[in-house]
């Protein structure tokens, strides 16, 4: 009985701290489940780090496919490169995605272009959970500001993947 | 280098599968960067161009698969994936360069701002300060002529102790073209993927549900739209940008941009699942509703905030400018180019932004612009404005119906402007009309049985009963359309029907099926009553009953604005038009049913042609019977086909066109198509959904509490009639 009590007095001192956290705590409503479902387990989601080697040329502008096989590889955010140039989000093009291509492009004009190999985007992805995809780029193509197509390497590399 | 000549150069390689094109600009020096233009966006540095030219009553208040596009094997020029906006123009002018902005560049200073240490809760006097997760928002507009580019900045910040979600229902113009969507965390600047919409709300929930920072944004009306962001942890901030292209309205002399603040409270009729509740703090689901929006008490701040900057280029000599809600400040750069911003001490979102300026007279005329992309395809907007002969000739007697919304969210100053409006009306029609007043709330009730004279008897007959209103009811909206239009059309007389109200209502698309069904020879003209209307339905209304829509806000005249609209009908329209381009192939011109022009409202056109434009093109129409005819220069040349918005708000016209008769007409195919244009042209609409998920950022514990932002009722409107408590 005793302990009883005690727990008792705990509960109410633990309540009371709680409702007198106020505006620290958001109100709390009816919430769906917080726990993932089976269905929402079944994904996770990595990204995979997209590499331009202009080799010396200092690049501009670039435009590169990347394919994953299986399929069932997902876009789901796009987040800039390492240089200074390509530090904002490329751009991806619609059209390719409703066909399931996954197709980006930048371009930069300024003088601090960088001409070693640089990461130039990080790609969100979605991919199915036991699934193992290999990534696959293609240069379509690399410029330089004074419009001159230039030879580069592209590569790409999931983040946390076992080589 | 301030001044530099730049020249563009396309290089077209020659793929194995297609060809290749990237558009890159050569700079004849290099002393300072040089990036493409992206009016109003700050990613990177940025190149500037010199220019040419609800209530308490009954009611609550308030994907399938496809058959999968095909896949698109070609391969796509940098053109088509970088917005055309963000590639330099190819004209031969001056170009400047501007510092990279502070804005993106900057690196996030630590938050100095921590839930419990004041900084976000500071309170006024007299208010109840209430924590909520966005903080502020900033919109930078860069208006060329009458085309606008708007970027939104939503500052999500989570001032609790403990990880959240946001949820916040914001309203956007019913015609924005909604293309673009980054969300920045910290220094990262993720670019959110137009994907389905069921798909995109997938994806958003598994990536919630793991503990992922995600958001994702959603349609609910044309100008209603939810923003969630997810994982929001203690402290931290997350920003996300929107960018959109509109059109302004062109009313009496002026154009008009607007930005609307919140979404107003909106009466569902009963039974009704699918509309947008109103509810009050903290009370979430008490609507029923499938959107809700919780409002803040009248005593609550929220402490979110908005600044707001517009970079106005009219092309021609501004003649005047006027902000009709705000106070504004207005830096005149040149004769055809202003800054202007909103007040620091008006920034608080609780009604409707409307600037408007005005052009020297003879500057507004009918005109085309052009943009063509890269691939051949051409885009036009084409403002026709009516013949200057139409003011010369009288009207024809009219049988002049004025439906008055008296339902509780018009209760005080919002009812006596519909008052002062309709006494106006009641006072100036012509000797040889006729009339009826109609007033719905909770059902429509008619003055008359049948339309009457407007002699002076029974306009004192009017005037006492609108005297007598007050606004307490329901919105029964669809009640006052059948009253207005299901009654013998008089053979002598053309209908028309002036609708006063605010449109809070949550099933608009109920009312404009029975526009759509019982319009019949009629004219709507809607009026919306208020500081923060319905703009979507009110809009609509008008378009698809034939005639305008205008707005009087609180602080408006009246009798200016109802004189307005008596000079606008004092005159015949051009009714049954038809624009000819000649031997250009033209089409997907939109809006397909081109509505009537009345003095003062132009109408606009976009559509989509290939091949040379004609050199004029001819638009043919009928007055009172009599056909018109009138011809337009169709200049195009490489100066004037570089408007690249033109494409995002061609396919948006197309999906409104295309929405409107999948509701109205039925059609398998239309979601489909719906979905398709959407998708093709990364636009938001209420088949897809932007979704964005930070791979890297990995929270831990569940995803936490879902927190709505509450919004201030629009100013003028009462809180206890309003909103659901």
């Amino acid at each position: 009985m005793k302990r009883s009590a005690s727990f008792c007095v705990r509960s109410l001192s633990l309540a009371l701290i709680l409702s007198l956290s106020g505006a620290d705590r958001p109100a709390a409503p009816a919430e769906e489940a917080n726990s993932p479902s089976v269905a929402e387990q079944s994904v996770r989601f990595g990204a995979v780090d997209v590499f331009v080697d202009p080799q010396g040329q200092p690049l501009a502008a670039y435009q590169i496919e990347i394919d994953a096989e299986p399929l069932g590889v997902e876009l789901v955010g796009i987040q800039g490169g390492d240089a200074a140039a390509f530090r904002d989000p490329p751009y991806y093009d619609p059209r390719a995605l409703m066909g399931g291509r996954i197709v980006i492009a930048a371009f930069n004009l300024g003088k601090d272009l960088p001409s070693q190999k640089t990461r130039v985007a990080t790609l969100m992805v979605r991919i199915p959970a036991d699934a193992r995809p290999k990534y696959l780029a293609r240069l379509q193509v690399a410029a330089s500001s004074d419009a001159r197509l230039i030879h580069a390497n592209v590569s790409v590399v999931e983040q946390g993947a076992v080589p | 280098m301030t001044g530099k000549m730049i020249r563009t150069v396309l290089v077209c390689l020659a793929g194995s599968v297609s060809c290749i094109a990237i558009a890159i600009l050569v700079a004849g020096c290099a002393t300072n960067g040089i990036a493409a233009r992206s009016p109003g966006k700050e990613y990177g540095r940025q190149l500037v161009y010199s220019t040419s030219p609800t209530t308490g009553v009954p009611g609550s208040m308030g994907n399938q698969p496809v058959g999968g596009p095909a896949k698109d094997v070609s391969t796509p020029s940098l053109e088509s994936i970088v917005p055309p906006e963000s590639l330099p123009r190819r004209s031969d002018e001056l170009w400047v360069i501007e510092k990279p902005s502070a804005r993106r560049t900057q690196t996030r200073q630590p938050q100095d701002e921590i839930p419990g240490s004041g900084t976000l809760l500071a309170r006024q006097a007299g208010d109840k300060l209430v924590p909520v997760p966005l903080k502020h928002t900033d919109v930078k507009a860069h208006v060329e002529g009458y085309i606008a580019s708007v970027d939104v900045t939503q500052q999500y910040q989570n001032p609790y102790n403990e990880k959240i979600e946001a949820v916040y229902v914001f309203p956007l113009p019913d015609n924005a073209a909604v293309n673009d969507f980054v969300m920045t965390i910290g220094e990262r600047h993720i670019r959110g993927i137009i994907r389905e919409r069921k798909e995109a709300e997938e994806i958003y929930r598994q990536a919630r549900s793991q503990g992922y920072v995600a958001s994702l944004l959603t349609q609910e009306r044309p100008n209603i739209f939810t923003q969630s962001v997810a994982n929001i942890e203690p402290g931290k901030r997350i920003d996300i940008d929107i960018r959109y292209y509109n059109t302004l309205e062109y009313v009496d002399g002026w154009y008009e941009f607007v930005f609307p603040m919140v979404v107003g409270p909106r009466f569902n009729p009963p039974g009704s699942t699918q509309g947008v509740g109103a509810v009050a703090r903290n009370a979430r689901g008490h609507s029923g509703q499938s959107t809700e929006v919780q409002y803040l008490r009248p005593e609550e701040r929220n402490g979110h905030d908005i600044s707001l900057a517009v970079d106005l280029d009219a092309g021609v000599k501004i003649e005047g400018l006027d902000s009709r809600n705000h106070k504004i400040s207005v830096k005149q750069e040149t004769v055809g180019r202003a800054q202007i911003s909103l007040d620091p001490s008006d920034n608080i979102p609780n009604r409707d932004f409307v600037l408007r300026y005005k052009v020297a007279g003879s500057d507004a005329k009918s005109g085309l612009i052009v943009h063509r992309d890269r691939s051949g395809n051409g885009y036009f907007s084409l403002m026709l404005f009516p013949p200057e002969d139409l003011t010369r000739l009288p009207r024809k007697p009219l049988e002049m119906v004025f439906t008055l919304d008296v339902s509780g969210s018009q209760s005080g100053k919002p009812l006596e402007q519909e008052k002062a409006a309709t006494r106006y009306c009641l006072t100036h029609m012509g000797p040889d009309d006729t009339f009826q007043v109609i007033r719905f709330g909770n059902a429509a009730q008619r003055l008359f049985p049948t339309p009457m004279p407007a002699d002076n008897s029974r306009v004192q007959q009017a005037l006492q009963w609108i005297n007598g209103f007050d606004a307490r009811e329901g919105t029964m909206l669809v009640d006052g359309v059948r009253a207005s239009l299901l009654y013998p059309p008089d053979p002598n007389r053309l209908r028309f029907v002036a609708f006063l109200t605010d449109g809070f209502i949550g099933n608009e698309s109920e009312a404009l099926a029975e526009i759509h069904k019982d319009l019949g020879p009629a004219r709507i003209f809607s009026f919306g009553v208020g500081s923060s209307t319905n703009r979507y339905l009110l809009d609509h209304m008008a378009k698809m009953g034939n005639g305008a829509a205008a707005y009087l806000g609180l602080n408006d005249d009246a009798n200016e604005i109802m004189a307005a609209y008596f000079s606008r009908i004092s005159h015949p329209a051009l009714t049954d038009i038809h624009v000819d381009f000649g031997a250009t192939a033209v089409d997907q011109v939109f809006p397909q049913r081109i509505g009537d022009l009345f003095v003062g409202r132009p109408v606009l056109l976009t559509g989509k042609f290939s091949g040379p434009l004609p050199k004029e093109i001819r638009v043919s129409g009928s007055v009172g019977g009599e056909t018109r005819e009138f011809t337009l220069p169709a200049i195009d040349d490489g100066e004037r086909s570089d408007h690249p918005a033109l494409a995002a708000l061609w396919a948006r016209q197309k999906l409104a066109d295309l929405g409107d008769r999948a509701t109205y007409e039925g059609g398998h195919d239309l979601p489909l198509e719906i979905r398709q244009i959407a998708l093709e042209y990364g636009l938001l609409c209420d088949a897809t959904a932007f979704v964005a998920v930070d791979s890297l950022t990995k929270t831990s514990g569940n995803h936490g509490t879902s927190v709505a932002v509450p919004v201030p009722v629009p100013n003028g409107l009462r809180y206890d009639t309003n909103v659901q408590q």
